[in-house]
């Protein structure tokens, strides 16, 4: 390290009233390319709209299940995958964030010159895709990671030697005996020895390998280590070994961690800070006791109801119904309605819950000849025969679909073999403080709902003219 | 969610469905012989469940496969013991059982799926990618309920559709399948095994069966796939379902439904489960009884409640304070130090005995024999045994006040 950057570095390092990392509406959409000539023709939100604080010596949590977007955030926290959307800032001050925050808040075409000046300079010292050589060393030493498969993220070409020592030999920090001697002393620091110094990884153990990672991730002094599943590979006496060294390196060291998992219990064992994540989105975020003890987004008390917990004595597993939707094309409204046992119909229902729920009924789906969207509330269903359109139409009046879905139903007309549904649209659901910084994304638990309550659904939609006009040109038609 | 065979009595007045006495399973190495199963010996009584607990490596898996001899030999040596495996007709009768090790191949292929089924860990190997799901399930029901299907086809059937009930035709006779006058009743065959398909599908609430049955694996959820593998398993109404962590692949909510789908078929098919899993609180949530398994041995057996409240081998303890739960602190979690032992030819003693905080010389260079240490709870530690206890157990008892 150069004098100068060792400055900078010990500069940023003073614990003042600074975020490690701010994340301000991360978004990464991976592109589906088809065809010959490899078109993009949508895209998969992996991560849609991300925005946390990660602050110094805590340790932040991201828990949910698989494909809701916590390792592909963690990725672009690490600097491994570039975001799409949003910006990744690493020792921001909360001045400056503060400052962010209203500027953000206007519109960027009236940025005044001073404040696009401002942005642009706070861009380049701390946005970590901007970050210029020098700065950019310095995130790179004081961001690492430990993987998951540690099978996979150890060359099984070189000797524990050469897998810990690189990092410093990358950074010029130490070589030649040194470097042996620096390499020891960090595998001593994870309960290995100078005797696991020339060996290979598959002579080791999966425990002792993910050691071999935390020494590597170790090896240059980092402030922040994003922890993608460390422990999931492994088995639970195991696995407490190395809970137990994390929490052991972070209060000697004074890490930060951010910790990706699925599984609660560690999660909870291991977290200050917890944010639930759903397919792309933070559903719930708060401290650990917050999120466990008073979950206020159904879908964390179902993750809860759901996992099966060694100490306490209820006896009964609820699991979900359903499957994840697809993130390249998430459902309005709150993500989560398509699963919820809560949902109210304000919750987002639209055309594609209609379809889904045809899709359970096999006579009603072979029949289905054509959706015609006009938008994603608002949609022509065509059969192929009159019957079953009738059918459909009876379905929605007074049969089995959700309740939810079927008060959400402004207005259904059956002509011949089409059924013309239009449901109340609502829009997206976002993020809201509950009060000392437990933030919730459900309507149920936040003032969102007072914006659309569901008894005033009719007199809402009546502000959509072109929804009416499509409807009153129907003829024959059969109102609800 | 589980209807449980609670009381003790009613537990002890069933038949057996299997018993396995001192089962030892061996794998040829190039450092030696692997010692992946030692003895191991369990019974499965009428309609429980019973959940056999271990860490990786322990042998819980070898020891499953071996019901159903998966296990591929060479390497692997079944060098001892037996399973005996009474099918619903000889509990009945009240006839003699079968041994499982010993009976003929051909025997075998009648058994495995048909009384004695398995559930896989991974759905998404265990299913076949080139198969569609109507294939895959139709094979179970024309290997082995093809006596059945001609019954209701009726008795004008010709011997080629016999053949095809079989699937023992050949190529020229899969194309006279294809043509006229054959045509319909081939048809009317591949008629009957879809409704069978389908019912099946049914049977594990997967919504609209007949569009799933085109389908192929790639196309499904790991939750939908882990259903076609349980309908594929329980299509012949088995005796025995073994069920090799089956969750394990699987997120928390789809986990507790597909758990609760298993519980709610063995509570109508009335049929027995063998449960094998790595994660102790899910065991303590779905099985009647538990064995703890460490490096191919048991080491504990007894009512969940027995082994849940008062666990008593050092292992057993060890493993359940491990689990990260909401009463730990942080940095403070009861991890086991070190590592499971090698078992290529291990001498005498408590396998457990390299981790054991409380071993002795005794543990050693002697092996531990199941001491009965309560109705139904039995433990190995010589802790517990009379002769020996009051060299071990002063440690342990410290330990536990």
């Amino acid at each position: 390290m150069t004098s100068s950057s060792a400055q900078l570095e010990a500069q940023q390092r003073e614990p003042s009233n600074r975020a490690v990392i701010s994340l301000r509406g991360v978004e990464k959409y991976f592109p589906i390319k088809e065809g010959t000539l490899q078109r993009v023709v949508g895209h998969v939100r992996a991560v849609d709209g991300v925005s946390l604080e990660v602050r110094p010596g805590e340790t932040m949590g991201l828990v949910g299940e698989s494909g809701c977007g916590k390792t592909t955030l963690g990725r672009c926290i690490s600097g491994l995958v570039a975001p799409s959307g949003g910006k990744v800032y690493f020792r921001l001050s909360d001045e400056d964030a503060a400052r962010l925050d209203v500027i953000d808040a206007i519109p960027e075409a009236e940025h005044t010159v001073e404040q696009r000046k401002y942005v642009e300079r706070i861009d380049a010292n701390h946005r970590i895709d901007g970050l210029s050589g020098k700065a950019w060393r310095i995130y790179r030493r004081n961001c690492q990671v430990v993987f998951q498969d540690s099978f996979s993220s150890l060359n099984p070409r070189q000797l524990v030697k050469d897998i810990v020592g690189r990092p410093l030999q990358v950074h010029n920090e130490a070589s030649g005996q040194e470097l042996t001697e620096r390499v020891v002393s960090l595998l001593e620091s994870v309960g290995l020895g100078r005797q696991h110094l020339y060996r290979f990884p598959h002579q080791f153990s999966g425990g002792q390998r993910q050691r071999i990672s935390i020494a590597r991730a170790l090896a240059l002094d980092p402030e922040f280590i994003v922890l993608d599943e460390p422990t999931s590979a492994l088995d639970v006496s195991v696995q407490a070994q190395i809970l137990n060294l994390l929490h052991e390196l972070q209060r000697e060291r004074g890490l930060t961690y951010l910790f990706i998992s699925h599984d609660l219990g560690v999660v909870r064992l291991m977290s200050d800070r917890i944010a639930v994540m759903y397919l792309g989105k933070v559903a719930e975020y708060g401290t650990a006791t917050e999120v466990f003890g008073d979950a206020r987004h159904p879908y964390t008390e179902a993750l809860l109801a759901a996992n099966p917990d060694i100490s306490s004595e209820k006896s009964e597993m609820k699991g979900l119904q359903g499957t994840v939707p697809d993130p390249a094309n998430p459902p309005e409204g709150c993500r989560f309605h398509t699963r919820c046992p809560v949902a109210t119909p304000a919750c987002g229902w639209e055309v594609d819950d209609a379809v889904a729920w045809l899709q359970t009924h096999e006579t009603l789906l072979d029949a289905l000849a054509d959706v015609q969207r006009r938008s994603n509330f608002d949609a022509t269903l065509v059969f192929d025969d009159e019957s079953s359109a009738a059918a459909v139409g009876d379905a929605f009046r007074n049969g089995d679909v959700p309740p939810a879905m079927k008060a959400a139903l402004e207005r259904m007309s059956i002509e011949d073999r089409k059924v013309h549904i239009s449901l109340v649209p609502v829009d997206p659901v976002e993020l809201e403080d509950i009060g000392g910084g437990h933030l919730t994304a459900c309507i149920l638990h936040t003032t969102q709902q007072l914006r659309r309550p569901p008894d005033q659904l009719k007199a809402d939609s009546t502000r959509r003219p072109e929804a009416n006009a499509s409807n009153a040109s129907t003829t024959n038609s059969n109102a609800f | 969610m589980t209807v449980r065979v609670n009381t003790r009595q009613e537990r002890a007045t069933r038949p057996l469905v299997a018993s396995v006495r001192d089962l030892r399973v061996y794998f040829q190495a190039k450092a030696g012989v692997v010692h992946a199963v030692d003895g191991v010996s369990f019974e499965i009584r009428d309609g429980e469940t019973l959940g056999l607990v271990g860490e990786t490596g322990c042998g819980k898996s070898v020891t499953a496969r071996s019901f159903i001899r998966l296990v591929p030999s060479p390497p692997g040596i079944y060098a001892g013991g037996q399973i005996d495996f009474w099918s619903a007709e000889a509990r009945q009768s009240g006839g003699p059982p079968i041994d499982l090790l010993e009976i003929p191949d051909r025997e075998m292929l009648s058994i495995r799926g048909d009384r004695i089924a398995m559930i896989f860990q991974d759905p998404g190997k265990a299913l076949n990618p080139a198969l569609s799901i109507r294939g895959q399930i139709a094979e179970v029901f024309y290997e082995h309920r093809s006596e059945e299907i001609l019954e209701f086809l009726g008795p004008d059937m010709p011997p080629i559709i016999r053949r095809a009930a079989r699937q023992r035709t050949n190529n020229l006779e899969k194309i006279l399948l294809e043509l006229p006058p054959l045509r319909r009743k081939a048809a009317r065959l591949k008629q009957r095994v879809d409704e069978l398909v389908a019912d099946a599908l049914t049977e594990t609430q997967i919504p609209n069966p007949r569009k799933i049955m085109n389908s192929y694996p790639h196309e499904l959820s790991g939750g939908m796939k882990q259903r076609v593998l349980i309908a594929q398993a329980l299509a012949c109404n088995p005796d025995l379902l073994i069920a090799d962590e089956p969750t394990t692949s699987l997120d928390v909510t789809i986990q507790a439904k597909i758990l609760e789908l298993i519980a709610e078929l063995q509570a109508r098919l009335q049929t027995s489960v063998l449960y094998i899993s790595h994660d102790l609180s899910l065991v303590k949530e779905i099985c009647d009884r538990v064995a703890v398994m460490y490096a191919g041995r048991i080491v504990e057996t007894g009512t969940t409640e027995e082994i849940f409240s008062g666990p008593k081998h050092p292992y057993t303890r060890g493993l359940m304070a491990a689990v990260p739960s909401a009463t730990h602190r942080r940095g403070k979690l009861a991890a086991i130090e070190g590592t499971v032992p090698e078992l290529v030819d291990p001498p005498p003693s408590c396998r457990f005995s390299t981790r054991c905080r409380f071993a002795v010389d005794l543990c050693r260079t002697a092996d531990p024999r199941l001491i009965t240490v309560g109705e139904e709870h039995t433990v190995a530690c010589f802790a517990y045994e009379e002769d020996y206890g009051d060299v071990v157990l002063p440690s342990l008892e410290r330990w536990i006040s």
